[in-house]
């Protein structure tokens, strides 16, 4: 039975569904959206620009900006050589390295924070060595750097394997077979290929290593103008009941997810791309 | 010269290649033909270099390149599904060899681009070279292909199953026209087909292969008219099998002695080949085989006749020469074996 057929025997259900999923989309999507924007602009746009503007606010931001500036090309190295190591290579344990890619999906981000803790803390595993050679990582930068990383882990390199297992090592194997270096073959036959779906987990990474809220807090120990990031800063100004200034900057967020929504979209038009894995 | 010596490879433990050795001469045209899963896949890579055998050796006029990587046999490689470079144009895929190379002994990009095009000519499709992989047709693609892969001037040239992904006519212009440029260029060649016809067709020399050993190599006719075991003779070319048992000598089917050449034969069951045009049609019953004919139809110049042989599960296929009229349906026939082969069966299957 083609869809033409059911949407004509059934046009009340059809309706239906539409409407319901509509309203679904309306109510727990569009209109939390809308608010944040409502919300941010209450005060007028003065104040919604001082509210950006001010110290702690810029701090913040830059911040975010500096960890999505290090977390998301040290994932595309680590998500590429992952992927190419994964689909172009038969070794022991590659099932278990896909595994693990996915733990940071797994596990929640609060406990992805406290084991960096644990690790790197005061009190824990090379808390001491650290203290001795005056390396901060805990409730500084380098621990929300960390804890960013490994949550934005996979988002490349799920996104390449099926990508890179797809296609195959005939193409490779071609260039290798005309005299090209590993290195060449890497430039200029593989990642031509994988550009798409590179540029699609990109993306993802980069929005969610911008908004990432839990294991960031953990680690940040939340100290004004140096170590909040951008979602930190919301909640902070938040609790303090500074309701319009929180959504300011939570509006800059929500902006930055329309603008990853709307880069994906084109990616996929445009060039074609249907990204390969079903998750995210 | 190519020379493999005792070429053996296992996947875990399915013994993919078992002691393989072949000497292919220069400028020969040579087709490695079996079914799925021979081997002759993982031979041609073996030679290129994109696998390497488990023991054995490869050698290349003299020269032990077991060791050597792909890039440093100075092979080409013509895959099965082209392997393209998707986002080059034409002319960049077919220039690709020349332009990996190292500063000195790079060409100058005018120099290649020319190249390009000299090779684009040679396959017949000069000035496409600004065009895109996927705006070419398959039988297209395959041609750029084989420029590319001529393009870096290699001593030999390795094709795995190159029409593979082709319609039959393309198909079949394709292989004139590949025999052609073989023998323009007198180029080695070693290619890899599951298709017999294509591999009589084409190949001065052709290696049977079936489960990771070598069944035969002979010449086409050598291949077609004295296959060398009963695997060779059912994969190539048509065949009618008869279970037949033989004593002194002489075969019988069933109680009734046939009248083909068992000399040398063990006394035993045995499998009597015999290809549909080598039968004529007898008036004698001695030393025939005697078919109910149940459909004719007319295959080219001729009449393909199937009969039922009572005690025989299968039907047998014969032609015969269309100039007289087709046998009518129900007649019975009395067929003399012309040529036939017969095979020791160690079993009592057929």
């Amino acid at each position: 039975m083609t869809p033409k057929n059911l949407s004509s025997r059934f046009p009340a259900a059809q309706y239906g569904l539409i409407a319901l999923a509509l309203a679904f989309i309306g109510v727990s999507l569009v209109l939390p959206l809308a608010a944040v924007f409502v919300e941010a602009l209450s005060g007028g746009i003065e104040t919604y620009f001082a509210a950006l503007t001010e110290p702690d606010a810029r701090s913040a931001i830059r911040l975010t900006l500096l960890v999505a500036a290090i977390s998301v090309p040290v994932n595309v190295i680590f998500g590429i050589v992952a992927a190419w190591s994964i689909s172009k290579f038969d070794f022991p344990g590659k099932s278990l390295l896909v595994t693990f890619i996915d733990l940071p999906f797994s596990v929640s981000p609060v406990v992805a924070g406290l084991v960096y803790v644990l690790l790197f803390g005061a009190q824990g595993l090379l808390g001491p060595w650290l203290r001795e050679h005056d390396i901060e990582i805990i409730f500084a930068v380098p621990g929300i750097v960390l804890a960013t990383i490994f949550i934005t882990f996979p988002f490349v390199a799920r996104e390449l394997i099926p990508l890179m297992n797809e296609q195959g090592r005939d193409d490779e194997e071609a260039a290798l077979s005309l005299g090209a270096s590993g290195f060449q073959t890497f430039l200029r036959v593989t990642l031509p290929n994988i550009r798409w779906g590179l540029l699609y987990g990109v993306l993802l990474c980069n929005a969610r290593a911008m908004g990432e809220f839990g294991a960031v807090s953990v680690v940040s120990g939340h100290l004004r103008g140096l170590t909040n990031t951008m979602p930190l800063h919301v909640e902070i100004l938040y609790n303090e009941y500074n309701f319009v200034a929180a959504f300011a900057v939570a509006s800059l967020l929500a902006l930055l997810a329309l603008l990853t929504l709307v880069l994906k979209s084109i990616v996929e038009w445009r060039f074609g791309y249907h990204h390969g894995s079903a998750r995210h | 010269m190519i020379r493999l010596d005792n070429i053996s490879k296992k996947f875990g433990a399915y013994p993919a290649l078992d002691d393989v050795s072949i000497d292919v001469r220069d400028g020969e045209f040579l087709a490695l033909l079996g079914p799925s899963g021979s081997g002759k896949t993982t031979l041609l890579r073996i030679i290129a270099g994109l696998a390497f055998p488990d023991q054995g050796r490869v050698n290349f006029n003299g020269e032990d390149v077991t060791g050597l990587s792909v890039a440093d046999r100075k092979v080409g490689f013509v895959f099965q599904h082209y392997a393209l470079f998707k986002h080059m144009t034409v002319a960049d895929n077919v220039g690709f060899g020349l332009s990996v190379r190292k500063r000195g002994q790079r060409p100058p990009k005018a120099k290649i681009r020319q190249r390009a095009e000299e090779l684009l000519d040679l396959v017949q499709l000069g000035g496409l070279g600004h065009r895109y992989p996927a705006q070419l047709s398959g039988g297209q693609r395959q041609r750029v292909a084989l420029a590319r892969a001529l393009a870096v001037e290699p001593q030999l040239l390795l094709l795995d199953e190159p029409f593979g992904a082709l319609d039959a006519k393309v198909r079949k212009d394709l292989r004139r026209w590949l025999r052609k440029i073989h023998e323009q260029m007198g180029l080695t060649t070693i290619f890899v087909t599951h298709d017999q016809e294509e591999a009589l067709e084409l190949a001065d020399r052709v290696v049977v292969m079936d489960h990771g050993v070598i069944e035969q190599v002979g010449t086409p006719e050598d291949i077609y008219m004295s296959p060398g075991s009963a695997f060779v003779s059912d994969f190539v070319g048509e065949t009618n099998r008869l279970p037949v048992s033989v004593v002194g000598g002489r075969a019988h089917f069933l109680d009734r002695h046939i009248d083909v050449d068992a000399n040398g034969i063990g006394d035993g069951h045995a499998r009597l080949d015999f290809r549909p045009h080598d039968v004529e049609l007898s008036t004698e019953q001695a030393g025939c085989l005697p078919i109910v004919v149940t459909d004719v139809y007319r295959r080219g110049g001729e009449w393909r006749v199937e009969g039922e042989v009572s005690g025989l599960d299968w039907p047998v296929e014969i032609n015969v020469g269309a100039s007289v009229p087709a046998p009518e349906i129900g007649k019975q026939l009395s067929l003399r074996i012309n040529r036939g082969k017969l095979f020791h069966q160690s079993g009592s299957q057929p």
